[in-house]
Parts: structure tokens; C-alpha cells; sequence
């Protein structure tokens, strides 16, 4: 393969891999494997460096440094930025649930305690927008 | 049932926006999250902390039966898993 051709294949890794996670996020085999960007990133890199260890072209390096910044910052958001650490469990199987009394969106106070005997409850914690 | 760290009209409008049926509370100082052990310490602005993703099963009694905890943000349970313990209930 020409190193112009590994170049392009670099590049178009990378678009997929941005295109796929992004327009895809909703899909749970997507979204819950995030390593699975960092990968794909990691392999556009080895590509483009294929392309410059063939010759040592502007294009080549261009290519190789766009790899190489997609892969650092998407490594840096999985393994660091995102990483939660810890904590020690509060919550335990086969316990009940600490009561609370939260408001909803009309103003209504709402408690755990009004479900209770009546119907199961999902509670789904939110990261928020802040 | 949604517990959110942000207002109530922000979270109406997320749930209008998105079409969701369930009912949003708002816990804009952690106090809830915090007493139920999920905080993401220092995980969000200016060193903030802020909830981490989880997701809770409690039966007709209140009884912890299924959680789901992520170690990483970007992670969420998926759907499948969610009914699997609902329907195991």
C-alpha cells in the first residue's frame, strides 16, 4: 500500500470511529465499550505510522499527528477523565432503601414511602448538566 | 423515578425533550445521593462533586433488589439488563 493510501485509511478510521460514537451513543454495545474509540484511534496511529516509516512525507506526519492527538485525548477521557474512583457501598442487597422526600418538576413532594407496599420502584440517579 | 442534581426546569425540560415518561426529582444538594453512597467525588466542575450514574431496582417493599454502578461516566446499564431485574422481581 502506497503511503498515501495509508494516510487516507488513518484518516477515515478516525472520522468512522468519531462518526460511529457520536451518531451511535444511544446504542448500549457502543456507548458502554468507550475503550473500544481508543482502539480504533490506537490503530489509525499505527497506520499512519506504517505510512511515514514507507517515506517520509508532509502528509504522512499530518496524518500521523492527527492519530496521535485523537489518541491521546480519547485516552486520556476513558482511563482518567472518566474513571469514577471507589466508594465505599451504602447501598445493600436485600435492605431497604433510605427514605427521602425530593420535589418534582410540579412542585409536588415526592417520598419513597408513597410506593412502598404498592408497586417496585427504578430509581436512576443523574450525572446532571449542572 | 429520576433523581437529578439539577433544577427541576432543566430535568422538564430534558424529559419533554426526550419524551420520557418517568417522574424527575430534583436533589440539588446531593443530600439524597449522598445518603444513598453515590457521589462522584470532585468529578465535576470547578472540583465539585456530582452523582455518578446509577441505577437503583427496589421491590414493593423498598428492598434493595438489583444496582447498577458504573465505574466510568460514559457508562450506563443497558435497557436489556434493566428489564431482565425488573421482570425478575
Amino acid at each position: 500500500m502506497t503511503p498515501g493510501r495509508l494516510a487516507t485509511l488513518s484518516l477515515l478510521i478516525c472520522a468512522v470511529t468519531i462518526a460511529t460514537y457520536s451518531l451511535l451513543l444511544g446504542v448500549p454495545a457502543v456507548r458502554n465499550h468507550p475503550e473500544g474509540y481508543v482502539a480504533a484511534f490506537a490503530i489509525a496511529a499505527t497506520v499512519a505510522g506504517l505510512g511515514v516509516a514507507l517515506r517520509r512525507r508532509w502528509y504522512g506526519w499530518l496524518t500521523l499527528g492527527v492519530a496521535v492527538l485523537l489518541l491521546t485525548l480519547g485516552a486520556y477521557t476513558n482511563f482518567v477523565m472518566a474513571r469514577i474512583p471507589d466508594a465505599p457501598m451504602v447501598l445493600r442487597l436485600g435492605e431497604p432503601a433510605p427514605d427521602f422526600t425530593l420535589t418534582d418538576a410540579a412542585g409536588r413532594p415526592t417520598s419513597l414511602a408513597d410506593y412502598r407496599g404498592k408497586k417496585p420502584v427504578l430509581l436512576v440517579f443523574y450525572r446532571g448538566y449542572w | 423515578m429520576a433523581v437529578s442534581p439539577d433544577e427541576n426546569a432543566q430535568s422538564q425540560r430534558l424529559a419533554d425533550g426526550l419524551h420520557l415518561g418517568y417522574r424527575f426529582v430534583a436533589d440539588p444538594d446531593l443530600a439524597v445521593t449522598r445518603r444513598y453512597g453515590l457521589i462522584h467525588a470532585r468529578g465535576g466542575p470547578r472540583g465539585g462533586d456530582v452523582p455518578r450514574p446509577a441505577t437503583v431496582l427496589l421491590d414493593r417493599d423498598g428492598i434493595v433488589r438489583w444496582v447498577s454502578l458504573s465505574r466510568n461516566y460514559q457508562v450506563r446499564p443497558d435497557p436489556r439488563d434493566v428489564v431482565r431485574a425488573v421482570r425478575a422481581l
